[in-house]
């Protein structure tokens, strides 16, 4: 078999099927492709997500994947000392990504673009020394798909772009590795999304508690992939450690998330990278959906002005307009990630106590210039030069 | 030089999340819809995948060189 599209996104996640729809909205044709038999499935997320993503990616709020309204945070250090972060309105929501990812493909199909479930692609076509499309195999069907130009949306894998040329590759200390239970919890306010820090508890990283029900949540951990021990290790260690009853598991989760390493060059020729394959992830909490989202919106408004134009060039736009916001954005959280895993559990400890709600808010997002010259001046962090050096580094 | 390696899935340990194929630094492992897959010849054993999975189902075995 042999087709022909415009367009051809490899990946059905989150930036896959945002860039299909877009595409297709604006009149070209677009094929999305996934390996896997059902879009959506198995789940490898922790489902949390800002309210603001909805409008903002013109996504609309529907139930059927919304299980439940978020309205803060909580976290924990590791000597016991909590800050809780809460509104009084809705700021996020824990999804069913089973459900979302679907209706993301849905919405792409709705648009316009043809939409293939179990069809993996294998390895990039070349002709005269450029990429002509996708070799691919649904079921075991093989297929050449011929197309203008070439989205890998293929996740953290990133296979796809790697064949095409473009380097993705990051340093394993630039990944994190993930294990989550969806599970009946109890004990937890369940309006709240719980973080646990620590080097002890998740080196690195953090033990979640996102609640889908009143008693049910995705309870995972994410730990830094160079660790030589398993994720899995440490979550059960925690949950013994806790107390926690662990024997009422509906779904075990496994996945590794980038958390570093932003893909310089996003754009060869014909080929763009988006997403996880370009490993455009918040490095402070792993949370990818949004930048997805962003990431996908920016590459497809270029793509549809590239076919527009019938200029090529106009795509590598997507690299310099990602690099000027959400890449800077995000190259100010990586370095936050690098100065809070050099955080010993006492530092933890008083951070968790000095810092208000907000201020641990933005220190996620990136916007921390004034808290860091708040904490410069609080006197027990005046009195460790260890620690004034470490914030410094993030003026 | 480090020792030369095999890496080894255990199957009954592995959920076909992709995280190894993801952090080998040569394309050395692809993760299919319908299994795992390892390529010696582009294998640097440099272990990363090993330390990566989040459930250790991967193993080094020691390869036999050829002199
Ligand atoms: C345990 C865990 C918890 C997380 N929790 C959160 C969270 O709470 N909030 C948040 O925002 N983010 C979270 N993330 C990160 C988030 O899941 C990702 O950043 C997000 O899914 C990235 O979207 P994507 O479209 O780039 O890739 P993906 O969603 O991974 O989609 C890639 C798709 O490509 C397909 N694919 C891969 N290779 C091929 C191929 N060769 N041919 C065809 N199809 C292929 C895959 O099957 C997959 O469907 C979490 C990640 C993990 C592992
Ligand atoms: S990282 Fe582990 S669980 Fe995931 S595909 Fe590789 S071997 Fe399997
Ligand atoms: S040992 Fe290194 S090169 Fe070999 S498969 Fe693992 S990550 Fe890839």
């Amino acid at each position: 078999m042999s087709w022909k599209y415009d367009v051809v996104v490899v990946g059905s996640g989150i930036a896959g099927p945002i860039i299909a729809r877009n595409v297709a909205k604006a009149g070209y044709s677009v094929l999305l492709l996934d390996k896997k038999p059902a879009i959506g499935s198995p789940k490898q997320c922790a489902e949390g997500i800002s309210i603001r993503v909805f409008d903002k990616y013109d996504i609309p709020y529907d139930k059927r994947f919304i299980n439940r309204e978020i309205y803060g945070a909580k976290l924990y250090s590791p000597g016991g000392y909590e800050l809780e972060l809460r509104y009084k309105e809705v700021s996020g929501v824990i999804l069913e990504r089973k459900v979302f990812d679907k209706m993301l493909a849905h919405y792409a199909a709705r648009a316009g673009a043809d939409v293939l479930a179990r069809t993996e692609a294998l390895d990039v076509i070349r002709q005269d020394g450029k990429i002509a499309g996708i070799r691919a195999k649904h079921e075991d069907e093989p297929v050449e798909i011929y197309a203008d130009i070439i989205v890998a949306a293929d996740g953290v894998e990133s296979m796809i772009a790697r064949k095409a040329g473009i380097n993705t590759y990051a340093p394993p200390h630039e990944f994190d590795s993930s294990y989550e239970y969806e599970m009946l919890i109890e004990g937890f306010d369940p309006d709240l999304i719980h973080l646990w820090f620590g080097n002890e508890i998740a080196p690195r990283g953090y033990v979640w508690v996102f609640p889908k029900d009143e008693d049910r949540a995705n309870v995972g951990i994410g730990i830094a992939s160079d660790h030589p021990e398993t994720a899995k290790y440490y979550l059960n260690k925690w949950l013994r450690e806790n107390g926690i009853p662990s024997r009422k598991i509906l779904e075990i989760n496994v996945g590794v998330v980038p958390v570093g390493g932003f893909v310089k060059e996003l754009v060869k020729d014909n080929v763009l990278v988006v997403g996880d394959a370009a490993r455009q992830v918040n490095p402070m909490h792993g949370g990818g959906m949004a930048e997805a989202m962003e990431a996908g919106t920016i590459a497809s408004k270029w793509i549809v002005k590239a076919l527009e134009e019938e200029n090529l060039s106009l795509l590598q736009n997507y690299t310099k307009e990602w690099w000027e916001t959400d890449g800077k954005r995000l190259e100010k959280v990586l370095k936050v990630r690098r100065v809070t895993e050099k955080l010993t559990d006492e530092d933890l400890d008083l951070f968790i106590q000095i810092l208000s709600g907000a201020d641990a808010e933005k220190i996620a997002s990136g916007d921390y210039a004034e808290v860091i010259k708040a904490l410069l001046k609080h006197p027990k962090v005046l009195m460790s030069r260890r620690r004034l050096s470490l914030l410094k580094e993030l003026l | 030089m480090p020792e030369r390696i095999r890496v080894v899935v255990n199957e009954d340990r592995c959920y076909l999340c992709g995280g190894c194929a993801g952090v080998c630094p040569t394309l050395a492992i692809e993760v299919h819809a319908s299994g795992w897959e390892f390529f010696q010849d582009k294998c640097i054993s440099c272990r990363i995948c090993i330390n990566a999975c989040p459930v250790g189902a991967l193993s080094a075995e020691p390869l036999e060189v050829k002199e």
